[in-house]
């Protein structure tokens, strides 16, 4: 049962109110039907779980930077902290302001206190490996590579890969998803969304004034390609002699079925990815406010399980949409109208 | 005997390849000390393990007839050794060296 002041059906209209007048009225209801929809979910998730709870007041970043002096023993040596200058050292400032910005989208944008919703001080390790043609999150930190210098460049260049790659995070701290088949493309998906979001949000692009690429500038110049992948147009980031060609499907016509890249993770998340990237579109505006309101809740609201299906998130986007503008709501429409473009059924 | 090494996944999801091909009998006594130090047949079936860490490497490795499935984080030791070796020997192309190349 959920316990509010407003009863849910109130904020629900309020919510939908689309008149410049009660823009505001329309924001807070919003964002109270988000915080209702977290406690409920946090009391009736695990003990363990608190994540889905929004703080009011997101603490400060705390961010730290490590240099692994091209070994691999986490984290390595500290060479920037929280509020120290700029080294000078591309990877670690790139890595410093990455992180930051990260920050500033989940506090501002949907409420979050950092990647575990508790606050948590934010670490990333640079100069892993000998050309390290990678970065990720490893469950507790970021590690970026430096690139063999042929193919790719440093990892730290990309906003959208630093915000992919601590979406990681609030994925493990939020729905848990698995990392195969169809969840762990949704858990890919929703970290190219973030990691999109990010980097729009510092740059206060608009989703028509946005590239849609994730990892733009990580390729060298001898590369034939743009970005790792397009969320606006997938399988056209790259066609290279070398690498071969952007192997992402744009709808479940064009599915893969593999058992390699853990069941296609990194393949099968254009298919959501343009959804979330259609939605988007049709609402104009920024991406961050009503399309990453609605990922945002569905990803940490409880309501996905861990072996999630493309079917079911759907399902779950919807939902959430529903609930927080309407049922007849151009929000609501929009969400049900990308998953029928990209041929997933709900 | 021929190696192959095929590291896929990380965050570009990009596969590479690296292939030598132990012929004479000095290749072959080169290779086949790196390639009988691996324990072959300790590996789990990855199909069976936890998931890894998201946008981590996976490597398969393979040697004449045996073949092995490693997340990154497991490549140490001897496979590391086996890796690495057959990752510059590819590169390097040198007579008894071999391929190295994106699965496309």
């Amino acid at each position: 049962m959920v316990c509010s002041i407003v009863p849910p059906y109130i904020l629900r209209r309020l919510a939908a109110q689309g008149s410049p007048r009660f823009s505001a009225v329309a924001r807070a209801a919003r964002e109270a039907l988000l915080h209702v929809g977290a406690v409920h979910a946090a009391r009736t998730s695990a003990p363990t779980a608190p994540a889905g709870i929004r703080q009011l007041q997101p603490s400060p970043v705390n961010r730290s930077v490590f240099d692994a002096k091209s070994g691999e023993s986490l984290p390595g040596q500290v060479v920037r902290k929280e509020g120290d200058a700029a080294t000078g050292d591309p990877a670690v400032d790139e890595a410093y302001d990455g992180l930051g910005h990260t920050h500033s989208l989940y506090a501002d944008a949907f409420g979050r206190n950092s990647i575990d919703g508790l606050g948590m001080p934010l670490k990333a390790t640079v100069h892993f490996g000998r050309m390290y043609d990678n970065a990720f999150w490893d469950g507790q930190q970021m590690v970026f590579g430096d690139g063999d210098g042929e193919v790719f460049e440093r990892f730290t260049r990309s906003l959208s890969v630093i915000g992919h790659e601590l979406a990681h995070g609030v994925t493990q701290f939020s729905a848990g998803l698995a990392y195969r088949n169809q969840a762990g493309a949704i858990n890919e998906s929703v970290s190219d969304v973030f990691g999109a979001l990010v980097e729009q949000y510092f740059r206060k692009q608009t989703t028509a004034e946005a590239s849609w690429l994730i990892g733009e500038g990580l390729f060298t110049p001898q590369v034939e390609g743009s970005a790792l992948r397009s969320m606006k147009a997938p399988g056209t980031a790259y066609d290279d002699d070398v690498l071969g060609k952007d192997p992402q499907p744009d709808s479940m016509d064009s599915y893969v079925r593999t058992r390699s890249d853990n069941g296609g993770v990194h393949i099968n998340s254009g298919i959501p990815n343009r959804a979330f990237c259609l939605v988007a579109q049709t609402l104009g505006g920024n991406a961050w406010d009503a399309p990453g309101q609605i990922w945002y809740e569905t990803l940490t609201g409880g309501s996905l399980s861990p072996a999630t299906t493309f079917t079911a998130f759907a399902k779950a986007t919807a939902a959430t949409a529903k609930e927080l503008f309407g049922e007849e709501s151009a929000e609501h429409d929009a969400v049900r109208g990308a998953w029928e473009t990209v041929k997933v059924k709900l | 005997m021929k190696i192959t090494v095929e590291r896929s996944g990380g965050i570009a999801a990009l596969t590479r390849v690296w292939t030598v091909q132990a012929v004479t009998t000095s290749e072959k006594s080169r290779w086949q000390p790196l390639v009988e130090a691996c324990p072959w047949d300790a590996v789990d079936d990855p199909r069976q393990a936890p998931d890894g860490q998201p946008d981590r490497f996976m490597y398969s490795i393979r040697a004449g007839q045996r073949r092995a499935t490693l997340p990154e984080t497991a490549v140490t030791g001897p496979w590391r050794v086996l890796v690495e070796s057959t990752r510059t020997a590819a590169e390097e192309s040198r007579p008894g060296g071999g391929e190295a190349g994106f699965r496309r």
